[in-house]
């Protein structure tokens, strides 16, 4: 389970218990007023920095404020045994011995043109940085771990570094966070990762296969790592970075983008990854309806890929206990003797206005819900990619 | 989700734009590079007619405009009655350079920054041609910082390709210019405004041109409203689009390049090979590489093989299967004589090969796979890309044959070949209008292109020189061929020298500043022997008798270093020139001749600034203590060697002087011997003096150069005192000393040559030492043949490897080695009047014991590197240079004389043999066909080299006999040349 911030809100037991029981409404009323789904308004620009490859700057209303560098350098690829070998020289048989990948990563491999080939795990590098933080400190490493996790999830970005049979890019995703990391920074970086990658440009190979690379050295024929949808062939329709949305629930409510004090009292919390892949040609097409909606890769219409979830651990475990009156001498109660004997007694309350921490946990009906709510067609995650995908061009 | 977008926009300043382009490092990085440009709006237009922009020009540090450029008044044509500025687009540089160089038209040029580095990208020499062009002030040639400028800074649209931008760039700056002197001229309340022309062969380009309004022609329609339109018009090189149009039609018969980066991997894996290309003297179908992977050289035979590669080239190669292998060609190969009877404007049935041509490589193949291949197959290989053409301008003179109507004056174009002076050049196909004047003249042409579509290369005409067989065409051609810089010294180099002109002096007072650390050696018995009739005395020398029975030996040489200061206009020119070259008639010098022939020159009976080696030697030549000073000298006497000679001859000279240089000689001959038991060899090139009529400086004789002691004399002390110097600027610079070296051959140079004397004359050349082989040279004498040991010294000195200058970083020291003079260390140090390496020698000997400063350019061992390298070419060169003018005057001294002369044969081929006739020390060759009609069968006996000529004729010709020759001289038919030839007696 990923950590939570250590930055504890200070808000008292009564406080917290308000927000609680508010969110808890149905519908839940939100402290900002938003409805479940709504995100904060925030500011965003791409292509910021004009020597990175790709670049992004996101403004939360919050005031937290990320920005995102994302450079390539080529590099030799590590020799590989044969069998895997023989796949790089196909002409398009990536992922045909699909031991390492599932089948989706045919729509990298058989790219046509010059990126073909099987990439490797290695050849993406996220490194976050955070204001106070080392940079092996737990918070900053989960960060990372969890946003590439989602990056390499799909298959195609790695893919597309290969350059030739033994060259390929080194792709460096460098996230800085400006401001002090007030709620769970986790959203905003994705954000500003995937606006960020959305403008990276890949510089355009002129020489053969099997030359050592040459490039050209004009940037205006530099090719978009992501291609839209204009530019790019039936084959190869546009497809998106991945984003990691952060998702609270309490009680049965589920809560898109929790403010800092949301997340105070949050029941559970999930970083849930998932990618846009290209939308089907035909929409008659409903491949699988499973009942379990975890391995749901593609529910009904929806182009929405659930790629990696993680739990979070929420903040609101380390907030500190209501007394209820009945625990509290003051008011006639008679206090427990010892904190032990109190958690007991605290465990057997349900009295409503007093503050008590969640214990963790999340039932499995409230999570179907919170994954659904994210992939489903028309749901959050889609909304989220149309609005970035508006930053990056413009509109 | 809501989201406020702010993009990120640099075009908010108008002064602020930036260039991004991708590039790649040399140790394999990718980066995106970003560079801002800041414009400015004082960037003048330099136009005389101006004066807003004098106001607003940035000054240098005295506060001074720099002065403006282009002419009030330029030039009108009939088109452009106002007078006219031209604006070249990158193309019409391309295309015409050779147009824009002429000194008699082509003023008030604008050269844009955009089209500058767009010349630059595409060609580095055509670039270096453009900026020499920019800094001769009478042909007023300006560069216009457009980019830099805000009103002329074209922003790149998107989606737009940088050769459009740049058009439009081009064009923003014509049109900007147009505005600008319109309003100039305004302001001058004058009437004649200049226009501002563009030239472009771009058709899309000029089409937008005219669609804004904005004056532009073609190159061609240019030049063909100018006077003398017709010579003009062959100056341009063949345009890419007529080499388009000719691409839909012709078959393409040679093979494509390799993609850069394919050569270049390629290379890195060792799979392909880079080097030099070089043709064969004797066979114009036989190339070589020589790679640093192979010991041998890798052959590349035919024309497929050596794919559009023009002697000189650096190529990429590779290596072809082994049963593809041959052995070098035993067989003469002219490419005058196979393919005579070529029409250069018939295109359609060329093929590569052509079917003469097939034959002669069949024979060849034939002969190789019947004798035993394997010894003797050499890897061969193919061209697979080039990486460096170095083209220059080449001197030859029309096919007569290729002409279509000579008697003809009509004025119509027409393709000719032209047949380069350089047996190893191919054929070049040039078009023109004035092939009927240019019959029988030395001409100069450059070489445009080589398509795959065309058998040969396609070149224009630069200039003639003048008609052939005339002194002033072919020595100008030699020069040209061993690029020689025989342009009169310019004024700024005139300028460095001493005011006082001949009338200079060594100052009377000591206590001047020219004398500060100099010793006074006037009183020294100093005198200097040289050739007959040489003015650039470099050297003098003097000898006494020490208290202690020791001999104090003085080498004073000019000190040219007081004259020519480091890093002066003077300097550069010297040391790009390199060296004197002395042709035999003629001298080029590589200082101007009030320094070289005077003010430098140590010349008798007056004072002159010396750099002295003094070493006090034992009587047994053995050098105790050296000593090296900057001196004041005055030589008693000059002589001749000859003069010299019969002094020290001459019983009855009693005088100090004669003791002197008696000294003189009995230690320079003890001194050989010590260089002679060291193993130095004594190696033979063939020399031969002409001998000319003073006045007119005809040719009358020919006489092999004597060899008398007093040659070696001084020789000998000069190599004592340039193998001291390298001692001491050695120690004093382990890094940057500019040394010379002859590096040790590799043993397979002289296999073929051991092989040849073991074969003929039961013979051993024994090779594992300089000592060794000067030994075993020594051995190799036969009786009946005196002429017979020099024969193979000539021959021995050929397998030598040449050699060179360095400096002294770049190379460990067991490298330093002279191999000829087996001396551990060399430099040049003795002759700085002629030669550029001695005098920067002195330079660092100055240094050395502290006289002065060591310059920077001497203390950077990357600057001496590039001196180095330039000095090694130039001294090859002149030497070329020199050579071939002796062949020259000998060729012109045996004008319609018919001599019978003794002979011998150097090298047999299956179709003929080289003869090296000592008395005028050429070598010819006789071809079987020569010998007599029908042409005689020969049969070829590779192993014994031994020729068996059977048919009309009866002889068994075998290497180094002696054989009788008959030397006349032909005119040649088709081209009107003269040539020696030699016949069989």
């Amino acid at each position: 389970m990923a950590p939570a911030t250590t930055q504890q809100l200070l808000l008292s037991p009564a406080e917290l218990s308000y927000i609680h029981s508010s969110l808890s409404l149905q519908p839940p009323i939100r402290p900002d007023s938003r409805t479940p789904t709504q995100f904060r308004p925030l500011v965003a620009e791409s292509d910021i920095l004009p020597n990175a490859n790709g670049s992004a700057r996101i403004c939360f209303a919050d005031g937290t404020e990320a920005i995102t560098g994302v450079k390539v350098q080529m590099e030799k690829s590590a020799w590989k045994p044969s069998a895997e070998h023989g796949v790089h020289l196909g002409p398009g048989g990536g992922g045909e011995d699909g031991d390492e990948e599932e089948e989706d990563e045919d729509s990298g491999g058989k790219r046509k043109g010059d990126r073909q080939g099987v990439g490797d795990n290695s050849w993406v590098e996220v490194n976050v940085d955070i204001p106070g933080y080392r940079d092996d400190d737990t918070m900053p490493v989960f960060l990372a771990a969890m946003l590439t996790e989602a990056l390499l999830a799909t298959g195609t970005l790695k893919n597309r570094l290969w350059i030739t049979e033994r060259y390929h890019w080194k792709l460096y995703v460098d996230i800085l966070l400006l401001s002090q990391p007030l709620s769970y920074p986790l959203p905003l970086l994705s954000l500003t990762t995937h606006l960020a990658l959305l403008s990276t440009r890949l510089p355009a190979l002129i020489s053969g296969p099997s030359d050592d690379p040459l490039f050209n050295d004009d940037w205006n024929a530099s090719y978009p790592l992501y291609p839209r949808s204009p530019q790019t062939t039936s084959t190869s329709p546009s497809d998106h970075p991945p984003i990691t949305l952060l998702v609270m629930s309490v009680n049965s409510n589920i809560i898109f983008d929790p403010s800092r004090e949301e997340l105070a009292v949050a029941e559970s919390v999930l970083a849930i990854s998932v990618a846009c892949t290209p939308s089907p040609n035909d929409t008659t097409t409903t491949t699988t309806s499973s009942s379990h909606p975890a391995n749901d890769t593609q529910s009904k219409d929806s182009n929405i890929r659930l790629l990696a979830i993680r739990t979070v651990d929420p903040p609101s475990r380390f907030t500190p206990p209501g007394v209820p009156d009945a625990m509290n001498a003051a008011t006639g109660g008679s206090a427990p003797v010892g904190s032990r004997e109190a958690a007991a007694v605290r465990e057997g309350m349900e009295q409503d206005g007093v503050w008590r921490p969640p214990r963790g946990g999340v039932g499995r009906v409230v999570l179907g819900r919170m994954i659904k709510a994210v992939v489903e067609k028309g749901g959050v995650a889609e909304e989220v990619f149309e609005a970035l995908e508006g930053v990056h061009t413009g509109t | 989700m809501t989201s406020l977008k702010r993009s990120y926009d640099p075009g908010n300043a108008p002064n602020l734009s930036s260039k991004v382009y991708v590039r790649t490092t040399r140790a394999g990085k990718v980066q995106k590079i970003v560079r801002e440009l800041y414009l400015r709006r004082d960037i003048p237009c330099s136009s005389r007619l101006c004066s807003a922009c004098l106001d607003v020009a940035p000054t240098d540090y005295r506060n001074k405009v720099a002065p403006f450029v282009l002419s009030a008044t330029p030039a009108a044509t009939k088109s452009f009655p106002n007078g006219h500025y031209l604006v070249p687009d990158t193309n019409a540089f391309i295309n015409g350079m050779d147009l824009f160089e002429l000194q008699t038209g082509f003023h008030d040029v604008i050269v844009l920054q955009t089209v500058l580095e767009e010349v630059k990208n595409r060609s580095l020499p055509l670039y270096h041609r453009l900026t020499s062009l920019t800094r001769n002030e009478s042909k007023r040639f300006y560069v216009f910082f457009n980019e830099f400028r805000q009103e002329t800074y074209a922003a790149r649209d998107r989606d737009e390709t940088i050769n459009d931008r740049n058009d439009r760039a081009v064009r923003m700056a014509v049109k900007w210019y147009g505005e600008h002197l319109q309003q100039a001229v305004k302001a001058r309340k004058s009437s004649r405004c200049p226009s501002i022309v563009m030239i472009s062969d771009d058709k899309e380009n000029l089409r937008k041109a005219r669609k804004e309004n904005i004056a532009a022609t073609s190159l061609f329609k240019y030049i063909e409203g100018l006077d003398e339109a017709d010579k003009l018009l062959d100056m341009i090189s063949v345009g890419q689009e007529q080499r388009d149009n000719r691409l839909d039609k012709a078959a393409l018969i040679y093979p494509e390049y390799f993609s850069l980066s394919k050569l270049l991997t390629g290379i890195k894996s060792e799979v392909l090979h880079q080097g030099t290309f070089t043709v064969s003297p004797y066979n114009y179908l036989e190339g070589s590489v020589h790679v640093p992977a192979f010991n041998r050289a890798l052959l590349v035979l035919g024309r497929e093989n050596s794919n559009r590669a023009v002697s000189g080239d650096v190529v990429v190669v590779e290596v072809l299967p082994k049963d593809q292998w041959k052995a070098p060609s035993s067989k003469l190969v002219d490419e005058e004589t196979v393919n005579k009877n070529e029409n250069p404007e018939v295109e359609e049935a060329e093929t590569i090969v052509s079917e003469l041509e097939r034959k002669a490589l069949q024979e060849e193949v034939k002969k190789t796979h019947g004798t035993n291949a394997e010894g003797h197959a050499q890897p061969t290989a193919r061209v697979v890309g080039v990486i460096k053409r170095n083209w220059r301008h080449y001197v030859g003179h029309i096919d007569k044959d290729s002409v279509r109507d000579p008697a003809n004056q009509t004025r119509t174009q027409q393709t000719v070949f032209l047949i380069p002076m350089d047996k190893r050049i191919p054929k070049i196909r040039i078009r023109t209008r004035q092939a009927g004047q240019l019959l029988g003249q030395r001409i100069l042409v450059t070489i445009d292109s080589w398509d795959r579509d065309s058998r040969y290369p396609v070149g224009h005409f630069v200039r003639s020189l003048g008609e052939l067989e005339t002194k002033g065409a072919e020595t100008e051609a030699l020069l040209l061929e061993y690029d020689v810089q025989y342009r009169p010294f310019p004024k700024t180099v005139l300028d460095c020298l001493p005011p006082e002109g001949h009338d200079w002096r060594v100052p009377a007072d000591t206590n001047d500043l020219g004398w500060e650390s100099r010793r006074d050696l006037r009183d020294l018995l100093v005198c200097s022997i040289d050739p007959p009739g040489c003015v650039d005395i470099d050297d003098a020398l003097h000898a006494r008798k020490m208290p202690n029975g020791n001999f104090e030996v003085g080498v004073h040489i000019a000190d040219v270093s007081h004259f020519v200061r480091s890093n002066n206009a003077m300097d550069d020119e010297a040391s790009m020139r390199g060296t004197t070259v002395y042709l035999v008639d003629k001298r080029i010098d590589m200082l101007p001749t009030l320094l070289g022939t005077d003010l430098c020159s140590l010349k008798p009976y007056v004072e002159r600034y010396a750099f002295s080696v003094l070493w006090e030697i034992t009587a047994d030549a053995v050098v105790v203590k050296s000593d090296f000073v900057k001196s004041v000298i005055r030589s008693r006497e000059a002589f001749s060697y000859e003069q010299a000679q019969i002094r020290i001859d001459n019983k009855s000279q009693k005088d100090d002087l004669t003791q002197g240089m008696r000294t003189l000689m009995m230690l320079s001959k003890k001194l050989r011997q010590n260089r002679m038991d060291a193993g130095a060899l004594n190696l033979a090139s063939p020399e031969v003096r002409v001998q000319t009529e003073s006045e007119t400086s005809d040719p009358m004789d020919v006489q092999t150069k004597q060899m008398l002691d007093t040659n070696s004399l001084v020789e000998e002390f000069m190599l004592l005192a340039n193998i001291s110097v390298a001692r001491k600027i050695y120690d004093a610079f382990p890094q940057t000393a500019l040394l010379r070296r002859h590096g040790a051959p590799p043993r397979t140079n002289f296999e073929e040559l051991q092989n040849q004397l073991m074969v003929k004359k039961d013979m051993e050349l024994r090779t594992e030492s300089s000592k060794a082989v000067a030994e075993s040279l020594d051995t190799c004498i036969d009786p009946s043949n005196p002429f017979f040991n020099t024969l193979v010294r000539i021959m021995a000195t050929r397998c030598m490897m040449s050699a060179e200058y360095f400096c002294s970083g770049t190379q460990a020291e067991p490298e330093f080695r002279h191999y000829g003079l087996a001396s551990e260390i060399y430099t040049h140090f003795t002759s700085p009047i002629r030669r550029y390496a001695d005098l920067e020698a002195h330079r660092q000997l100055a240094a050395a014991i502290g006289y002065e400063q060591l310059d920077a350019s001497l203390q950077s061992r990357h600057k001496l590197e590039g001196v180095c390298k330039n000095l090694n070419v130039r001294h090859r060169n002149a030497q070329m240079a020199g050579r071939a003018s002796v062949e020259y005057y000998v060729g012109q001294a045996l004008k319609g004389k018919v001599l019978d002369e003794e002979g011998f044969v150097m090298k047999v081929f299956s179709n003929g043999f080289v003869v090296f006739v000592p008395r005028f020390g050429i070598e010819g060759l006789i071809r079987l066909r020569d010998l007599g009609t029908p042409e005689p069968a020969g049969a070829f006996d590779a192993e014994n080299y031994r020729l068996t000529i059977t048919g009309s004729r009866n002889v068994t010709i075998d290497l180094f006999e002696k054989v009788t020759i008959r030397i006349s001289d032909e005119r040649e038919e088709s081209t009107g040349k003269r040539k020696i030839k030699l016949r069989l007696v």
